[in-house]
């Protein structure tokens, strides 16, 4: 069953589109417009570096980016304070689209900004990250523009892990994509595994694809992303990017089970919903794992339902300010 | 003075709107490690930075400090040099920092010294474009290597040895503080004293003498030196390191000071004196114990009534500070030393210098540029052709 071809044909370097003056011409020539999407919860330490570097390179200096808006779950820091700073339009996710249930999760924030942002083409980049680069933002848009089949773009690292305040180790990191995505990838979508990092948080796309898939509200946004893209509209329109390093904090085994769970979890709805699959039962939504105190395991229990939100398209608000009927 | 000190409220509200561009450029280089002797991979981002924004020239010398030239547009007058120098303090040069920025801060090691400099000094090209500004001369922006302690400002000094024609003036950048204004540079030794045991083993090892006590006194006997009033003269004992466990004789420890004072001759007296002081304890403990020259620098200075000195003083007198002026012995020292006209001026204000969680703040920093600016203009409408 192996198969490359789709990852010799499409996959990138962020060099291949350091030319920032003819991503500016293309955009101008396909008459589209570019939103960047920074979702936070409590990244007083990050944002304003990311809102710099992305004004400065991508509006200031190149025209690329028509707009940025911060999407925030209700920070307790200064998050929103400092992002606005920066004359960035700040919104906190409960107050779009207020009549709907009020969800918290990285999905939720996602699924709003395409009800407030105004972009052809929406790019995703976490809040999050320590060595924030144009790159991430232009090497997500550039086979977008150049390349009329891609509709969707998809970042992978090399992946160097931040051990403490100074330290890094070089490699390692993605142990949910190889312990849990890429076997599930392997037994049910083999073609999927080309894809080098199914669950990297910074990817970019066309309007029309965001606005026809359904948005998880948790971790399970990135995979049931690119199930759905999969299955809508085929292989050939994503793309995946090398945009070199990406430095991240390393998280506790413990809290890479829960992603672990809630990830599996929106798989398995997923195939099953496409038939692929019968579960014969409802899937549980708690996590239970256990921790060692003074002699005695004692139970850690997480409640993790997985709530989703249906495609934007569907929503009369939305319908009504973009012009869309639902074609979903 | 009029013509230079008009436009700088102007200047202010105009960096402003660029400031992302601005902040970028400190982030973006100064997040690169840059410790004396390995400064390449900072000074290929501010080579790169500086080509995307069209410079008419930009270049590596044969030393490898970056240059970047503006043309200005009369090919008769000398150019303006503008300095900073690259190398910063970094504890791990494989390791990036991790810079923060909030609304009012950037926090990061190299911060105030020098990467703010550096990274405003990478943003002067495209400020100068978009403020539409014109020279009649060429405007030189260096970022010099080797600056920093035993570095010996090696890299300022070889360009400006290999540099045969008249320079107009220069402006060298310091990241911190805002309302510094240098124009004379003390002479300056800067050394180390070292002391190394043998260990011996066995019984040998607790009958050595300890390198800790060794050092002290060694500086017992440089304090008791008797120093002139006249040339003001300073020894400071500035660090100090040795041994490696708690209950055991150190084998090895060191003493780092600077000797300063108004005369060179004094400087290399004293230092004379302490070498006669450590040849002294070598030999009455049985130790070795070595005297190493680090950096050097000479007395040089323009005069407080220098034309250029008045126009620096009166753009921070315009922008309500108060100009604090005392000796550097950065870069300055060494334009002055060949008799360029040159002063070194601060961007803004900051703490924890060379420290990991150096910060320097951002408001002032639309002054600290507009004072730059002002002080090229100055320049060019010929302060310095004295």
């Amino acid at each position: 069953m192996y198969n490359n071809t789709w990852q010799k044909k499409n996959t990138f370097s962020y060099n291949q589109f350091k030319d920032l003056d003819l991503l500016v011409k293309e955009k101008k020539r396909k008459n589209l417009t570019i939103s960047l999407c920074l979702p936070t919860l409590n990244e007083e330490r990050t944002i304003a570096k990311e809102i710099i570097i992305m004004k400065s390179e991508l509006m200031t200096r190149f025209p690329l980016l028509d707009e940025i808006v911060v999407i925030d779950s209700g920070s307790r820091d200064k998050t929103r304070e400092i992002a606005r700073s920066y004359d960035v339009d700040v919104y906190e996710a409960n107050d779009i689209l207020p009549a709907y249930e009020k969800f918290k999760g990285k999905g939720e924030n996602l699924w709003k900004a395409l009800y407030i942002t105004k972009g052809d083409i929406i790019i995703y980049i976490d809040a999050d990250i320590k060595n924030i680069h144009h790159r991430f933002v232009y090497g997500l848009i550039g086979p977008l523009l150049l390349y009329d089949n891609i509709r969707y773009t998809k970042a992978f690292y090399d992946r160097p892990i931040a051990l403490g305040k100074d330290r890094l180790r070089p490699t390692g990191g993605g142990r949910v994509t190889e312990l849990v995505i890429r076997p599930l990838f392997s037994l049910f979508f083999p073609e999927l595994t080309q894809i080098l990092q199914p669950l990297s948080g910074e990817y970019a796309g066309f309007r029309d694809i965001f606005e026809n898939i359904a948005f998880p509200i948790g971790y399970g946004i990135e995979t049931s992303m690119i199930l759905d893209i999969y299955e809508k509209w085929g292989l050939d329109v994503m793309a995946q990017v090398d945009l070199d390093r990406r430095v991240h904090k390393n998280q506790t085994t413990k809290a890479l089970g829960v992603m672990s769970f809630m990830i599996m979890k929106t798989f398995l709805k997923r195939i099953a919903r496409l038939g692929r699959v019968d579960i014969n039962q409802n899937l549980f939504d708690e996590m239970i794992q256990y921790s060692l105190v003074s002699e005695e395991l004692q139970p850690d229990v997480f409640s993790l339902p997985t709530s989703e939100r249906p495609p934007m398209i569907g929503i009369p608000e939305y319908q009504k300010k973009f012009s869309r009927e639902n074609t979903a | 003075m009029k013509n230079y000190l008009d436009p700088i409220p102007k200047f202010c509200e105009e960096l402003k709107k660029i400031r992302e561009i601005i902040l970028t450029n400190i982030v973006l280089l100064g997040q690169i490690p840059a410790p004396t002797f390995l400064e390449k991979r900072r000074a290929d981002l501010l080579l790169e930075r500086m080509a995307e924004l069209d410079m008419d020239e930009c270049t590596t010398d044969s030393y490898g400090n970056p240059i970047g030239i503006i043309r200005g547009k009369s090919s008769k007058k000398p150019p303006i040099f503008i300095e900073a120098h690259l190398d910063t303090f970094a504890k791990d040069p494989c390791l990036d920092h991790d810079f923060i920025v909030t609304d009012t801060f950037i926090k990061g090691a190299g911060v105030s010294d020098n990467s703010t400099g550096v990274g405003v000094l990478a943003s002067l090209p495209e400020i100068i474009k978009r403020l539409d500004l014109k020279f009649d001369s060429d405007i030189i922006l260096i970022s010099d290597v080797e600056s920093l302690g035993k570095g010996n400002l090696k890299g300022i000094r070889n360009f400006l040895k290999v540099w045969t024609t008249p320079i107009r003036g220069a402006i060298c950048l310091e990241s911190v503080e805002f309302g510094r204004l240098n124009y004379y540079s003390e002479g300056m030794i800067r050394a180390e004293i070292e002391c190394n045991i043998e260990a011996g083993t066995g019984w040998q090892a607790s009958a050595k003498p300890n390198a800790i006590l060794v050092i002290n006194e060694a500086i017992n006997e440089i304090l008791k030196l008797r120093l002139p009033q006249k040339p003001i003269t300073k020894i400071v004992i500035g660090k100090i390191s040795g041994g490696f466990k708690h209950g055991q004789n150190a084998f090895d420890s060191s003493a780092g000071f600077e000797i300063r004072s108004d005369s060179d001759d004094i400087v290399k007296e004293i230092f004379n004196d302490i070498k006669d002081i450590v040849t002294g304890i070598s030999h009455r403990y049985g130790v070795i114990l070595k005297l190493k020259r680090i950096s050097n620098r000479n007395t040089a200075r323009i005069n407080f009534n220098h034309p250029l000195v008045k126009s620096a003083s009166g753009i921070l007198k315009t922008m309500g500070m108060v100009p604090i002026c005392n000796s550097s012995e950065s870069a300055l020292s060494i334009f002055l030393s060949k008799k360029i006209p040159a002063v070194t001026v601060g961007i803004t204000h900051g703490n924890n210098y060379r420290q990991q969680n150096a910060m320097v703040e951002i408001a002032p920093i639309y002054k600290g540029i507009a004072q730059i600016l002002s002080l090229l203009m100055a320049i060019d409408s010929g302060v310095c052709d004295v």
